[in-house]
């Protein structure tokens, strides 16, 4: 069982980790962006069209890469009062069907994610464009599939997450080992 | 048939299932069952779409300006600013506790980040003085919901951007109950002091640390400029004022508050003087929200984002308490916090499709109506389903499920649109702090190390409060609709 | 019922849409003797925009729905040709030339093209009646009034544009966002047709002054998923055509009818309306000429588009014309 669970564990590491990275990058881009407009609409009196789309882009990808870091931190809310009361192999049945019921919801996501990129293709953004005039080409709109791409790559994400949590817990359901925390775990309080 | 996803909902949650997912497979397995799978697309491209949206942003945008506070030492400085002024009455820290959250309310938008951030630093102090942990941590709990409903506020904004109101007019809406349920907070301490043993009155001890050159004017010239504007907004001033008159009120204006300012200095003590200056600065925080918002210099969802700049520049330039290596983990923390948030509220719309699908608010609104179409009476009744709700689903949730299918009902029946948003922000903030699903309860024991249950019961009395808060909102209008109405946001 | 419509109509029932598809519904299920019935879900339960409706029937979820030249623009933008101004003369013009031919047909084998042949085009109908200026500052009679003037426009190039050319400052502001905006001052006027305007109560939030200078014609593009009708069998195809006709010819009527209550109320609200004289339209047309040159190199099928609607309209109006003469003799 370990000879899976830990090379998953491993590479699930470094990928949230990198992710993490990206998302701190964007929230404070966003920030910066929403000033930018704010001081060009209301000092220059010449509001720029292009971020508000901006800031949203950066939002969804913002949560699209945290997403699973959160779900493996256990920062996804949840009532846990019913499964404290209950034994740790009871518990750990329990925790297997919500886990399989999550596994479920994700996989149908994963081939609707697919269709809805795909029709991403057909959409222009209306503001967005890869500022190809700076090398004297045209500029070229950005498709929507770009923004699209961020909530898939979540849900790619939270599936790896959900089969590592799988993998422990049918480990620990036919053995006595006990994982602790996973690496680089910190508190996590949601809203 | 469709009708089922609600149980099915209930039982999933209950035994534990994350709400998130739990939002997608009740609807997910009712589409199913009813054969009607091509639906499943719009739960997808709702959880979306959900998300995709530009008044949301300043959910990340208020926990970021939260990190910031917490890291930068504004919040260390307010609790020092309440204590000069309530520190020595009967039960001080815990007026201190209170005084602290309404303050605190007018810098962040959220609960959680209220009581993380005063609770870490007030109830380790109170325990010292004396109080018990769990009413620490109780009166952090009850008091810290006082964040969301005077503005800024997450809540509202999620309100707002649901049923399409001002978000304007609900952030002024909140100021009078949230100081409400703050006085009413207060009261209940006073009056519980014996039973509670609470410790006696005491001489408070400031020691507060010298102000850098920097920060001593940049706090001279604040207080002075706000008292200006203050006194200027008592000017007989019209539209039709020459420039020169105005200027000679501004002038006249700017003296008295200099005036002003100076008798003050000689009532109180040079140490009481230094902690008030220490507090200008983040105080500032507030009035640069709600006067930019409401002088047209910026929308709400961007006037987050100024109160990130704000707190940023302050701790890292004036207060020299925030370093650049400190940076990325707090844009962090914000990031993570409100991608489960923004997740969410992404299921929630994606759920609201087959509470649509299933036609069950117009079915519950008949049911309602059925039992009485005495609007006063039906108040009461919604208040009883928000708070039972409240007790089980987090605010932003509750808003995004309930408020489409209650409010076009109160409307109709002539409460106002502003008024009832307030009642349904307010009562389902309270449910933060009730058992058995209240996130406030469960920061509040992390931060203490108290059980959940232990702090549930100290909380009664103090949620009893709120309960009657409540009803004095949904029963006196004034209460929330005077302020948006004075400053011509709401006609009534 | 053989076969099911699912039809999604914004969320005002109020609505000329609304209106529409009401006649719509009831001509098809009475026209198809009850084969077809035809759901109809008001609100934003399928989709909230014009793009996702537009995936919504490209997809199949469901099988009509409307945009607006602007909500639809992410996939067609060439039908943003209904926000160039002053193109059609008048309401006469612009049903005339909506009724059919070459220009709404080029429109459809566009369409159907750049969706994959997902897509059909129905009819065009109006919403709204005409775009017209409305600012919180002051009376606009010609282009130098509204010059400096924050206006807010959706996020898309062309409003902008145009926006720019009469030399005020576009200001892209979110539609939840837009009344407390007005409120504050964040922006200071706006292009929407009246009947917008007073369904979100903008004249309290001071927006005060209107002036019909009927810069865009409101068109409301029904749309349709391709395969669900060719699915049909050929004599129900008809029928479901026949609908969408008697939709267009109802939406047509249905804002001018609105359109008088609507201003009634703006007026009583202490609302000044301007009505430009045929100078001080010119002026408007002129200013803002660089907006046609602007969308001929900008978009993309766009010279071909302007040339077949400046055809239509020339053609509606010297028929219209002659009518009229021979009304007369
Ligand atoms: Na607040
Ligand atoms: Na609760």
């Amino acid at each position: 069982m370990h000879l899976v669970i830990k090379p998953l564990e491993f590479v699930l590491t470094y990928l949230l980790r990198a992710g993490r990275y990206i998302a701190t990058a964007a929230i404070g881009l966003m920030v910066l962006i929403i000033l930018l407009q704010v001081f060009m609409r209301y000092v220059l009196n010449s509001a720029l069209p292009w971020p508000d789309e901006a800031a949203r882009f950066l939002m969804l990808w913002m949560t699209g890469l945290m997403a699973p870091s959160a779900y493996r931190w256990g920062g996804f809310v949840a009532i846990d009062t019913f499964s404290d009361l209950l034994g740790r192999r009871s518990g750990l049945i329990l925790n297997l069907f919500i886990l399989l019921l999550s596994l479920a919801v994700l996989v149908v996501a994963l081939q609707l994610g697919l269709k809805h990129i795909k029709s991403g293709w057909l959409f222009n953004s209306s503001s967005l464009k890869i500022p190809l005039q700076i090398i004297g080409e045209e500029p070229i709109r950005l498709k929507l599939a770009w923004m699209y791409m961020s909530v898939y790559v979540g849900f790619v994400g939270l599936v790896l997450v959900n089969i590592e949590m799988l993998l422990k817990n049918l480990h620990m359901l036919f053995s006595d080992v006990d994982y602790g925390d996973v690496p680089d775990q910190t508190v996590m309080s949601a809203e | 048939m469709l009708v089922w996803f609600l149980p099915l909902f209930l039982v999933f949650i209950l035994i534990g299932t994350p709400i998130f997912f739990a939002m997608l497979a009740s609807p997910g397995i009712l589409m199913w069952v009813t054969d009607t799978t091509r639906d499943w697309n719009l739960l997808y491209r709702n959880v979306y779409n959900g998300m995709d949206s530009f008044p949301l942003m300043a959910i990340p945008f208020f926990m970021l300006a939260g990190e910031l506070m917490n890291r930068g030492g504004i919040t260390m400085r307010l609790v020092a600013f309440s204590q000069a002024l309530m520190g020595h009455l009967r039960g001080g820290l815990a007026q201190v506790n209170i005084l602290s959250s309404i303050l605190f309310a007018g810098l962040s938008g959220s609960a959680v980040a209220d009581t993380s951030a005063l609770g870490s630093m007030l109830i380790p102090a109170m325990e010292k003085e004396g109080y018990s942990r769990r009413f620490a941590a109780a009166i952090t709990a009850a008091s810290s919901v006082i964040g969301p409903i005077i503005p800024p506020s997450g809540i509202m904004i999620i309100y707002a951007f649901v049923m399409g109101e001002s978000v304007a007019a609900l952030f002024l809406g909140g100021i009078v109950p949230g100081i409400l349920v703050g006085v009413g907070l207060m009261l209940a301490v006073r009056l519980l002091a014996d039973k509670y043993e609470l410790p006696a009155a005491h001489k408070v001890e400031l020691n507060p640390e010298p102000l850098s050159f920097v920060e001593y004017w940049l706090s001279f010239l604040l207080v002075r400029l706000n008292l200006t504007a203050l006194i200027y907004a008592f000017a007989p001033v019209t539209e039709e004022t020459p420039g020169t008159t105005k200027l000679l009120y501004a002038g006249a204006a700017l003296v008295g508050s200099h005036v002003a300012a100076l008798l003050m200095r000689r009532a109180v003590s040079p140490e009481f003087r230094s902690v008030c200056k220490r507090a200008a600065l983040p105080l500032q925080t507030p009035v640069l929200i709600l006067g930019g918002i409401l002088g047209g210099v910026f929308t709400p969802t961007e006037a987050a984002a100024v109160a990130v700049a704000y707190a940023f520049l302050i701790s890292f330039f004036v207060l020299r308490s925030l370093t650049l290596k400190a940076l990325p983990s707090v844009l962090m923390r914000a990031a993570i916090t409100s991608s489960t948030v923004l997740l969410l509220v992404g299921a929630a719309i994606a759920f609201k499709v087959i509470v649509a699908l299933s036609h069950l608010p117009e079915n519950m609104a008949e049911f309602v109506l059925g039992l009485t179409s005495n609007p006063l009476l039906l108040l009461f009744l919604i208040n009883l389903v928000l708070f039972i709700v409240g007790m089980f689903l987090d605010a932003g949730p509750a808003i995004i499920i309930l408020g489409p299918i209650l409010a076009p009902i109160f409307i109709d029946l002539g409460i106002h649109p502003i008024h009832f948003a307030i009642i349904m922000s307010v009562n389902l903030t309270v449910g933060l702090a009730t058992p058995p699903m209240g996130l406030v309860l469960f920061v509040a024991s992390a931060v203490s190390g108290e059980k959940v249950q232990s702090i549930a019961r100290t909380i009664l009395p103090f949620l009893l409060v709120e309960i009657i808060v409540i009803f004095m909102i949904t029963y006196i209008p004034a209460i929330s609709l005077a302020v948006p109405s004075f400053f011509g946001f709401v006609e009534w | 019922a053989d076969y099911n419509l699912r039809v999604q109509v914004g969320s005002n029932i109020n609505d000329e849409d609304y209106d529409g598809i009401v006649v719509f519904k009831d001509f098809v299920e009475a026209a198809s003797n009850g084969a077809i019935s035809v759901e109809v879900f008001a609100g934003t339960q399928f989709c909230a925009n014009g793009a996702e409706c537009l995936q919504s029937v490209a997809d199949g979820t469901i099988d009509v729905a409307m945009t607006t030249s602007s909500g639809g623009a992410g996939i067609f933008p060439y039908i943003q040709v209904f926000d160039l101004p002053y193109l059609m003369r008048d309401d006469r013009v612009a049903e005339e030339v909506l009724r059919g031919g070459d220009f709404v047909n080029l429109l459809r084998a566009k369409a159907l093209e750049d969706s994959g042949g997902a897509i059909r085009l129905m009819t065009i109908g109006n919403t709204g009646g005409w775009r017209n200026f409305a600012n919180t500052k002051r009376v606009v009679r010609e282009p130098a009034d509204i010059a400096g003037l924050k206006i807010r426009t959706v996020v898309a190039d062309l409003p902008q544009e145009l926006v720019k050319a009469l030399g005020a400052s576009p200001t892209p502001i979110p539609w939840p966002e837009l009344f407390t905006s007005f409120q504050t001052g964040v922006v200071e006027g706006s292009k929407n047709g009246i009947t917008d305007i007073m369904g979100m109560k903008f004249p309290e939030a001071g927006l005060q002054y209107i002036t019909l200078d009927g810069h865009a014609y409101m068109g409301a593009l029904w749309w349709m998923n391709n395969e669900k009708i060719q699915s049909l069998p050929a004599d129900l195809q008809h029928v479901v055509n026949n609908g969408f006709y008697a939709l267009q010819q109802a939406t047509f009527a249905s804002p001018k009818r609105k359109a008088i209550q609507a201003y009634q109320d703006f007026v009583e609200g202490g609302g000044n309306i301007y009505v430009p004289t045929v100078e001080q339209k010119t002026a408007f047309k002129d200013a803002a000429a660089p907006v046609y040159d602007w969308f001929r190199s900008n978009v993309r099928g766009g010279s071909e588009v302007i040339d077949a609607l400046i055809a239509a309209s020339a053609d509606a109006e010297a028929k219209i014309d002659s009518m009229n003469g021979m009304a007369i003799k």
